[in-house]
């Protein structure tokens, strides 16, 4: 019987749903088939452009809020960025790869992304 | 243990329905503790580890049990005199 | 003789009242100095994680907990024998007799709270100032289009992180009149605001949950869960400096760094 460690809610059933939510994100057992190393590699290498794409795009958002971009730039940087992105998607495909795959595990730092 | 009931009331006529709903507002309650407590016990606390320890709660074992548990907390329920259906 | 160990509690005394643990072992402490390792005899190591097995742990972490202060220790836990366990004891010491004193007469609570990200996210739309975004209208060409859509979502998802950070930033300072230690982790998921941990001492108990239950009723339209007293199982730290009283963490790194408003050294456009 549990004797002190008490758990009051009122809706239980959605903090059942956000705990198992958070913890979805399961880390991935080391397997060394070739075709999943092939992939292993793949995933890091999409994972590293991912983080710059997003960078990217970040920088470009804050010169918007800024206002420090023109409109010609705004147009380039737009058709860049959807091209990238695209491009990603693409990629993503080819191997198989889903967006929450595309991340690492820092251990203590948290996920990179 | 707290069961949350506000408003809930048990009527003679469809007293069945009623008595499942009350089941199945306690059985999410225990889920939620046991969540609770599977983060702690699993995941946090000393951990001592070396030579002279012959096992950890390693990784694998958690999300697994993580898993295997939220399945087992019904079977668990038909167990008799099992800690968890004690009355609280 | 293989121990199963439960906590490590701040005395050479035996557990008053008859434990039973794992396998329905009884459970004992082994003195070391002015502390001791409670445990139990076990055969085999734990083949599955069952719920049942989980709770025969805590069940006994409980017990103690109510008549010492204790380390819990992690879940599967076994050391090789006496000997070793004695050896364990010399070497974290130190590590053990420091914490020990740290979560003295303190209990862990937990508090999660839910909010509909929905429909924060609605109201942000609903608010936002369409002053920025005057320089992507008229969006007729693709690369425009492109940008505003992207600039849209940033805005909402910048407005909705600075919300987060109030709300968790003001209950915060509620809660910590009354701890000496927090953990507090903002948006694990979209929907979970907050999931906290906070050190509470003893005589405050009654003090925390009647802020607790202020909050609940500040902010009705949220959900709250409220869990504890705990031993200490998010506040132990052996061989590095204790979290005391930290801001809330990010769960990323790419969060983490991008959150200053310039991105120092990275001119790209």
């Amino acid at each position: 019987m549990i004797t002190s460690g008490i758990v009051e809610t009122d809706t239980a059933e959605e903090f059942i749903e956000e705990i198992e939510k958070s913890k979805d994100a399961l880390p991935e057992k080391i397997d060394a088939n070739p075709k999943t190393v092939e992939k292993g590699l793949a995933k890091l290498v999409l994972t590293l452009i991912e983080l710059i794409r997003k960078l990217l795009e970040k920088q470009a958002m804050r010169r918007v809020e800024a206002g420090s971009l023109s409109d010609e730039q705004i147009e380039n940087v737009g058709e860049t960025l959807m091209k990238l992105e695209n491009k990603m998607e693409e990629l993503k495909g080819i191997f198989g790869l889903e967006d929450e795959e595309l991340n690492l595990n820092l251990g203590p730092l948290g996920d990179l992304m | 243990m707290i069961v949350p009931v506000h408003g809930r009331h048990i009527t003679s006529v469809g007293f069945q329905a009623g008595k499942d709903k009350m089941n199945a507002v306690v059985v999410k309650s225990k889920e939620v503790t046991l969540l609770e407590i599977l983060d702690r016990v699993l995941d946090k606390g000393v951990v001592i580890s070396g030579d002279m320890v012959i096992s950890v709660a390693d990784v694998d074992l958690i999300y697994l049990g993580l898993k295997v548990l939220l399945s087992s907390v019904e079977t668990i329920e038909k167990l008799k005199g099992s800690p968890f259906t004690s009355p609280m | 003789m293989k121990l199963y160990l439960y906590g490590i509690i701040d005395s050479s005394n035996q557990t008053e009242e008859s434990i039973y643990g794992l396998e329905g072992s009884g459970v004992y402490n082994i003195p070391y100095c002015d502390i001791g390792a409670v445990v139990s005899e076990i055969s085999q190591p734990i083949q599955e994680v069952t719920a049942g097995s989980v709770l025969e742990h805590e069940t006994v972490v409980e017990k103690l907990m109510a008549n010492f202060t204790v380390l819990p220790v992690r879940f599967q836990t076994i050391i090789d024998g006496r000997d070793n366990l004695l050896s364990i004891m010399q070497s974290y010491y130190r590590d053990f007799k420091d914490n020990l004193e740290r979560v003295s007469n303190k209990f862990e609570f937990g508090i999660k709270v839910i909010w509909s990200a929905d429909k924060m996210k609605e109201n942000i739309i609903k608010a936002l100032n369409k002053e920025q975004q005057k320089k992507l209208e008229p969006a007729s060409s693709s690369g425009k289009k492109f940008m505003k859509e992207k600039f849209e979502k940033y805005k909402i998802d910048k407005e909705f992180e600075a919300k987060a950070d109030k709300l968790i930033k003001v209950m915060d300072i509620f809660f910590s009149k009354f701890a000496a230690e927090k953990k507090l982790t903002k948006l694990k998921t979209e929907n979970l605001l907050l999931d906290a941990v906070y050190l509470v001492e003893k005589p405050q108990e009654s003090n925390f949950r009647e802020v607790f239950e202020h909050i609940k009723s500040a902010r009705s339209d949220f959900k709250y869960l409220f869990s504890g007293p705990w031993p200490a199982y998010n506040f132990v730290v052996l061989s590095k400096k204790s979290s005391l009283l930290r801001e809330p963490e990010q769960t990323n790194l790419f969060d983490k760094v991008t959150q200053s408003q310039t991105l120092v050294g990275v001119d790209i456009i």
